[in-house]
């Protein structure tokens, strides 16, 4: 899942390239979705009474509405989405899998000691632990999304390394993803929160890979190497080094190839055959169809085939499905605001900020001072 | 050192009013020509750019450039507590943490002061080119508050088209439509209430109300407003500041996009 900690380690080393936003500031931008990721979000949240959504027949219809209802939810808000689908898996990804596949096998059988125990609690959580995004998901999905009129890709290989290759292309202006390793793939522009749900009052954090390696001092492929060393999906990584650890080394080596010379082997264990290099190469040159051929189209929502699928296939409230059909023909219509850096280029960004950041957060109390100067000074205990 | 004093402390009042809505925080740029501040949005739709030049200042002191950011909203506070006779004095160390505020009534009986705490901001600087626009009116500020204000209860944006005859801004919602048109004015009495029309070609563009709304707020500064229009690029919305400077507000328009 992603990079281990690198959110984390971003929020410490370079605060300045983390921003908070609400989602209506993002009107008129397209934007990748990694539509894996959030279809086994919506299966894992979207619930009732902690069990998911069915139809009569028990057929799961979470994903269907969660990805219904945000998305009209980013339409609304002037957003244009585009779905990107996982497609195949890298070979290197095949020990990752086999160890999700161990510990999903573990948590099923902790599954039904805690069934038989009867402790509901742990059941639940457990079961939300099995969740896995199945073919037929993705396949109902995709009928979902085109009959909404919202264009989706199918990735070769990972998705995020498809959205990524889009935002360099400026195809589209980020990714919306959980998964840090967007970054790692080289996207400029990468959005969290941004599929969670309205009630959560999450705002989106926009992470800026340029941000985030000048603050590093990095190259972007010295970043990678980092990222390795914090451990991805494709390889181990060495035992020992944490993010601080793995921050100092790579500061210094500027590569794994470096470190591995210099570092203590009895201290930190490196893996046997390690194929970091390999990784490496999984980060910069990943298997994705060229954005330039790539069609993204917006189209007006099907809104018969949308109560059909939905209301009558999978017992939606046909009410619902065509208000929803409505809010999307809407965001559809009318002309689309413009913005300010679209007619005016950025001749300097003044940054000289973190200082004085946690006396932002208690400025507002602090704005008006007693006059005189004397009285709200000298409040020190003595 | 920087100091800056305003015998009309209300021009400061006023500027604080016209930007406050639009913007959370902004950094003001001091130097010896002036202060200036340029600041989007939130959203990046619209631009405010404030100049107020030295010679406008009863006393003006910069001796090394600087760069004070400013919570908006704090700001507003302080400066609610002038009254409207006040005379403002701004003073900040070179580098400074801090900004004071001097605020002496007119007979210099009271005299407060304010310390505000800077924060550092973040911002991009844009540059603006040059530009000739197609279409340049003047009008009454009252008046184009006025039409803003009105239009915007029947839609959410306003269709500015300028031809030679006068500029006609027009809504359309869903209870109907309405347009207000005026005409250039022949003669004039007072040079405050004319309507001037100059046209290279004609225009026709679209602007959010929401937008236009908050840039009305800066009408107590000016009798006149000035509007500068082209196909595709920003709409200017420009008040004086008394004689001395000027607050510009660009706006993006909407265009009507297929794909």
């Amino acid at each position: 899942m992603g990079i281990k900690g690198l959110a984390m380690l971003i929020a410490d080393y370079a605060p300045s390239a983390v921003k908070e936003n609400e989602m209506k500031n993002y009107f008129g931008r397209k934007i990748a979705i990694d539509a894996s990721m959030s279809i086994y979000q919506f299966l894992i949240a979207v619930r009732q009474q902690g069990v998911q959504l069915t139809t009569a027949d028990g057929e799961t219809t979470s994903h269907l509405m969660g990805m219904f209802y945000r998305t009209i939810r980013m339409v609304e808000n002037g957003i244009k989405p585009v779905y990107v689908f996982d497609g195949k898996p890298p070979d290197m990804k095949g020990g990752e899998l086999a160890k999700r596949q161990e510990r999903r096998d573990e948590t099923e059988k902790a599954l039904k000691e805690a069934a038989e125990a009867g402790n509901e609690e742990e059941v639940n959580k457990l079961t939300r632990r099995l969740v896995k995004v199945t073919k037929q998901h993705n396949d109902e999905c995709k009928k979902l999304l085109t009959l909404m009129g919202i264009p989706y890709i199918e990735a070769p290989c990972e998705a995020e390394a498809q959205c990524a290759a889009l935002v360099k292309a400026g195809k589209v202006f980020a990714v919306a993803t959980e998964d840090m390793d967007s970054l790692t793939f080289g996207s400029n522009v990468m959005l969290r929160h941004m599929t969670f749900s309205e009630a959560r009052k999450m705002p989106i954090k926009e992470f800026h890979l340029a941000k985030v390696l000048d603050s590093l001092n990095l190259s972007h492929d010295e970043f990678i190497d980092l990222c390795i060393l914090l451990g991805c999906d494709y390889c181990g990584s060495i035992r020992g080094v944490g993010p601080k650890r793995a921050v100092e080394l790579i500061k210094e080596h500027r590569s794994i190839e470096k470190i591995l010379e210099i570092i203590d082997k009895q201290k930190y264990p490196v893996p046997e055959e390690w194929p970091f290099a390999r990784a490496r190469e999984l980060f910069q040159q990943p298997e994705v169809s060229d954005p330039e051929t790539v069609s993204m189209k917006w189209q007006d929502p099907d809104i018969e085939g949308l109560v059909e699928f939905l209301a009558n296939e999978k017992s939606f409230a046909e009410d619902r499905v065509r208000s929803g059909a409505k809010k999307l023909l809407k965001g559809r219509t009318g002309s689309v605001q413009q913005r300010m850096d679209s007619f005016f280029t950025v001749v300097s960004t003044s940054n000289n900020a973190t200082k004085r950041k946690a006396e932002e957060i208690q400025k507002n109390k602090n704005a008006k001072k007693p006059r005189g100067g004397g009285g709200g000074r000298g409040r020190k205990p003595k | 050192m920087f100091e800056a004093r305003l015998t009309q402390g209300s021009l400061l009042k006023k500027v604080m009013e016209a930007i406050r809505e639009l913007l959370n925080e902004a950094s003001f740029d001091c130097s010896e020509n002036g202060i200036q501040l340029q600041a989007m949005d939130n959203s990046h739709v619209s631009l405010v750019s404030l100049n107020m030049g030295s010679e406008g200042f009863d006393k003006f002191r910069c001796d090394r450039n600087l760069t004070m950011g400013m919570n908006l909203a704090s700001l507003s506070k302080i400066l609610k507590c002038a009254s409207n006779s006040d005379a403002i004095t701004l003073k900040a160390q070179d580098d400074p943490d801090t900004v004071t505020f001097t605020f002496e009534s007119e007979n210099n009986e009271r005299v407060s002061d304010y310390s505000m705490k800077l924060i550092n901001l973040d911002q991009e600087h844009l540059g603006i080119p040059d530009t000739e626009y197609s279409c340049v009116v003047k009008m009454p500020s009252a008046d184009f508050a006025r039409i803003c204000k009105d239009l915007s209860q029947f839609g959410d944006c306003i269709t500015i088209s300028c031809t030679k005859e006068g500029i006609k801004f027009s809504v359309a919602g869903d209870i109907g439509t309405g347009n207000v048109k005026l005409a250039q004015t022949a003669n004039v009495d007072k040079e405050s209430e004319a309507v001037t029309v100059e046209m290279q070609e004609p225009v026709s563009l679209t602007f959010a109300c929401r937008y236009l709304n908050h840039f009305t707020k800066a009408t107590p500064l000016s009798e006149q407003v000035q509007l500068s229009l082209s196909a595709d690029v920003p709409l200017v919305v420009e008040y004086k500041i008394g004689e001395f400077g000027h607050i510009r507000y660009y706006l993006a328009p909407k265009i009507d996009e297929d794909d």
